[in-house]
């Protein structure tokens, strides 16, 4: 294995990456001194500098094996002297070694990222100043990096998972158990039948457009699961529905949800798979589409629901000269003011999560919304707990809330 | 109708006209407007100002050519200081358009401004699809994630990829982002592995970043044309050579943007005032049917 | 089986990554790695599928001569003309995507003189709507509505050098943006966070499943 490259990995060993700038300088320095020093003595004569102090090496903690963290303290006689440090790498103290990393003085930390393949390894740290020498070198090892199976240093996101999860299966327990659970009215979810009534009344389709995002965004599951609804209010009507797509995904998905849901409203007849179409991946295409067809076969209501970016403004603009009824969704923070400044009803952030559990009146769905309010509940008092006391100057929450 | 009703239903056609005149002329007869500094742009500027010479920067060209008028001059900016500063650029892109043209473009026009050799100053990995699951895996390794640079060449055969494997490497992270990405960088780089980001937003987006500047989670944010120009008019007072650059007659800056800007702002500033003064006029009359309450 | 497989599966990919972001042992990076380099390839092939649709239905949306069937016909040709330079491209005809000796290949050139301007076009479609969705909605109905339009038009007129210039104004611009937008920010970002967290927990444990196509029977 030839010489590798230093990886230091945080700030303190930074400055191990500007080999070349150090290179140069030390050059410069040494042949300056070297010169300097003709004058009076040969380099060879200077006595041995002692070896850096206290170096450890430790297996770096929480994380998935093959790193080893290396520490140590400036030999007294050079601190705060220009010059670089030498980490070399071995099998045993007897070597052979080589070069893993260089950091300049000052530096007392470096972390070896590949010492991977449960081999164990002897560490050696020389110092080389910049006016010439060598110091002994100090022996750390031998030590093999291990997997570690649990990561202690996020404890807390742990904790708080775990309280979520808790919540809401106690409430989804309490809800089957037949609790009353009370879940304020969502007057966008209202609109809902309202729409859908007066596109059936004028005789003119539903445009049903579930954000631009693929599966893996949670606002898109949201979204196709409050057209499930639509989709089942629409057959039931006879009202015709269009579901335009930019992700091949969620076209994929949304298909079979309307496809069930006709099943479901007892039309199968009714469903055609050009209801749920797909248009193109890129994003303005998809928007100048989308429009076109609001302008051409004007739709009597919109639905945007789901993830939105920069077309949000587009589309709802659009359907606002065409006169349709709009109801919007979004838990993108940046594109509710457009939606709320362009559509009838939107639903704000959780309230689009929220929807399909209030939609299914389903107590079990409904308990987990009940769950969730329970751990904002929480939330917002060690908020205000961290808030007072970090103006106190205790700032342990927030401390203990830090994930790393 | 009364007068004011029928300025409040006025064709919105009026507007659009309103605002194409107003992009028009300070198009047409630049003023040159000074600009001011922020506190967002000016701790973005002082980062990378802290990283010494030789560190590494990720700039990710998250944006594609429709926000490329706001992107563009700030990816031009921190290019420019990077290089100025001697900082060597890895450029990539996770948004589809980001890769083809606008970081071939803009990292091959900046870099023929300094004296700097590609694969040992600067790459350009190029795009990667796949999303937040490529920037999970980016902390384990940047090489397998892309074996190829923009170009078609072994990324394992760049000097500069040598000392660059995982983000790990990585000094700081620029996400110039047309919408979300620059959230992905936050929530999924600065919040797991600790990797300082800073972001280059669209003014849209502007607002939202400021929740996880206020957090710390962001080193600093560009917030469309007006913090590029603020980065522009920075650069250009601590980096005589970037002052040259920026004083070219044929360059697009965001400074020059600014006119526009103004005056388009004040349109609507106009619009806002007008529509409030009409409808105070005509709240004497029963509303008719605005479904907007 | 049919209804319980894709809740299987659901159970099993989310609860990957949430284990994989407390254990670093190897055997979990590895599954966790592996899952999200099957993401990006499924992610490919779902484009396939993507493309057969659009080539299904605008075929026959112009053999039934549907409303607006040109525009079809257009959609389909530049499907077949960009994405045919394109996949030639990769077999190295027409010299790939960029450029050739500085001189454009047939794809970027389509990229650079037709794609390009319009998606600039899209994007800057959003000022005029902007101007005119202001013009109807920042309206002093009430107290809040009248704060929200005053607090728009100083972070509007504070975000310009004519605003900069006036005193006080870029300390009020930056006092908004810094403190009740970054508050409201917050609240909807926490908020909605929580929801995600707890829809996804449904999807995970298979509550939630209509977006499989699964009724709650089923």
């Amino acid at each position: 294995m030839g010489v590798r490259p230093a990886c230091p990995a945080h700030s303190h060993n930074r400055r191990g990456r500007f080999r070349p700038a150090a290179a140069v300088l030390g050059l410069l320095l040494s042949f300056v001194s070297t010169a300097a020093a003709q004058e009076v003595a040969t380099p060879s004569a200077n006595p041995p500098l002692p070896a850096p102090v206290g170096l450890t090496a430790v297996d770096q903690p929480w994380d998935a094996g093959g790193a080893i963290l290396l520490t140590w303290q400036p030999p007294a006689a050079i601190s705060g002297g220009d010059g670089a440090y030498r980490i070399e790498r071995g099998p045993s103290s007897e070597g052979p070694f080589s070069e893993i990393g260089s950091l300049p003085a000052g530096t007392a930390r470096f972390v070896d990222r590949e010492a991977f393949g449960g081999a164990a390894f002897v560490y050696r740290v020389t110092f080389e100043p910049a006016s010439g020498g060598v110091s002994t070198p100090a022996f750390a090892g031998p030590i093999a990096a291990r997997p570690n199976g649990f990561r202690t240093d996020r404890v807390n996101a742990l904790v708080l998972v775990l309280l979520l999860t808790g919540l809401v299966l106690f409430f989804i327990w309490r809800a089957r158990s037949g609790a009353r659970l009370f879940v304020r009215r969502i007057s966008g979810l209202n609109a809902i039948d309202e729409a859908i009534g007066r596109a059936t009344e004028m005789g003119r389709k539903i445009l049903y457009v579930p954000g631009i995002q693929s599966m893996d965004e949670i606002q898109t599951i949201a979204a196709l699961a409050i057209l499930g609804y639509v989709g089942k209010l629409s057959a039931t009507y006879g009202a015709e529905l269009d579901v335009p797509n930019r992700d091949p995904l969620t076209f994929a998905a949304a298909r079979e949800t309307v496809k069930h849901a006709y099943l479901e409203a007892g039309r199968p007849d009714l469903f055609r798979e050009e209801i749920v179409n797909y248009v193109t991946y890129d994003q303005f295409a998809f928007t100048a589409a989308v429009t076109g067809r609001m302008v051409r076969e004007r739709p009597a209501a919109n639905f945007f629901i789901g993830s939105f970016y920069a077309e949000s403004l587009i589309l709802s603009e659009m359907g606002q000269t065409t006169g349709a009824i709009q109801i919007a969704g979004t838990a993108e923070v940046m594109q509710l003011p457009f939606f709320v400044a362009t559509c009838d009803y939107t639903l704000i952030g959780e309230e689009l999560y929220a929807a399909s559990a209030y939609l299914s009146h389903e107590p079990v769905l409904l308990g987990s919304i009940k769950g969730q309010d329970m751990m904002k509940a929480v939330l917002l008092i060690v908020g205000v707990i961290g808030v007072v006391l970090a103006t106190m100057g205790f700032p342990i929450v927030s401390e203990l809330l830090t994930m790393h | 109708m009364r007068l004011a009703d029928r300025l409040l239903a006025v064709d919105r056609r009026i507007i659009y006209l309103l605002v194409g005149i107003g992009t028009l002329i300070p198009l047409l007869f630049p003023i040159g407007l000074p600009v001011t500094i922020t506190p967002p742009v000016r701790s973005a500027f002082e980062k990378i100002e802290s990283l010494p010479p030789g560190s590494v920067v990720v700039v990710s060209f998250d944006y594609g050519p429709s926000t490329a008028p706001e992107n563009d001059p700030q990816a031009d900016a921190v290019l420019r200081h990077c290089f100025a500063r001697k900082i060597r650029v890895v450029g990539m892109a996770l948004y589809s358009l980001g890769g083809l043209s606008v970081a071939v473009e803009e990292m091959n026009k900046v870099a023929a401004e300094f004296p700097l050799e590609y694969g040992v100053d600067y790459v350009n990995l190029g795009y990667k699809d796949g999303a937040q699951a490529a920037l999970r895996r980016m902390n384990e390794n940047l090489h397998e994630l892309f074996p190829r640079d923009a170009f078609g060449r072994p990324v394992s055969e760049l000097p500069l990829m040598q000392d660059v494997r995982s983000l790990r490497e990585v000094d700081l992270v620029v996400s110039l982002a047309t919408g979300i990405i620059g959230e992905w960088w936050i929530n999924l780089v600065n919040a797991q592995f600790g990797t300082p980001v800073i972001v280059g937003s669209t003014a849209i987006g502007t607002p939202k970043y400021y929740a996880y500047l206020k957090a710390r989670q962001a080193e600093g944010l560009l917030g469309g044309l007006k913090g590029a120009s603020e980065y522009e008019r920075m650069l250009s007072d601590r980096y005589p050579v970037v002052a040259e650059i920026y004083r070219s007659p044929t360059l697009y800056t965001a400074t020059q943007g600014m006119d526009i800007q103004t005056i388009v702002h004040l349109v609507i500033i106009a619009l806002v005032v007008l529509g409030n003064v009409l409808y105070f006029v005509s709240r004497f009359r029963p509303a008719s049917g605005d479904r907007h309450a | 089986m049919r209804s319980q497989l894709p809740l299987i599966l659901t159970f099993v990919a989310g609860v990957i990554p949430v284990i994989a972001l407390f254990s670093p042992h190897p055997v979990m990076v590895r599954i966790a790695s592996r899952a999200d380099r099957w993401l990006v390839i499924m992610y490919a092939f779902a484009i396939l599928l993507g493309v057969v649709s659009v080539v299904q239905s605008n075929t026959k949306k112009i053999a039934r001569r549907d409303r607006g069937w040109p525009y079809a016909i257009v959609l389909l040709a530049g499907l077949t003309v960009m994405g045919g330079f394109g996949i030639l491209a990769n077999f190295g005809i027409f010299g790939g995507i960029t450029t050739v000796a500085g001189r454009p290949t047939p794809f970027q050139w389509c990229y650079s003189n037709v794609f390009l301007p319009l998606q600039a076009t899209m994007f800057s479609l959003l000022a005029f709507y902007m101007a005119s969705a202001s013009f109807r909605a920042f309206r002093a109905r009430n107290l809040a509505a009248g704060l929200l339009m005053i607090s728009a038009i100083i972070v509007m007129f504070g975000r310009i050098p004519v605003g900069e210039a006036v005193p006080f104004v870029p300390m009020i611009t930056e006092w908004i943006m810094d403190n009740p937008n970054a508050a409201a920010q917050r609240g909807i970002i926490i908020g909605a966070a929580l929801g995600a967290a707890s829809m996804s927990l449904r999807v995970i444990l298979g509550i939630e499943r209509s977006h499989l196509g699964l009724g709650k029977g089923e």
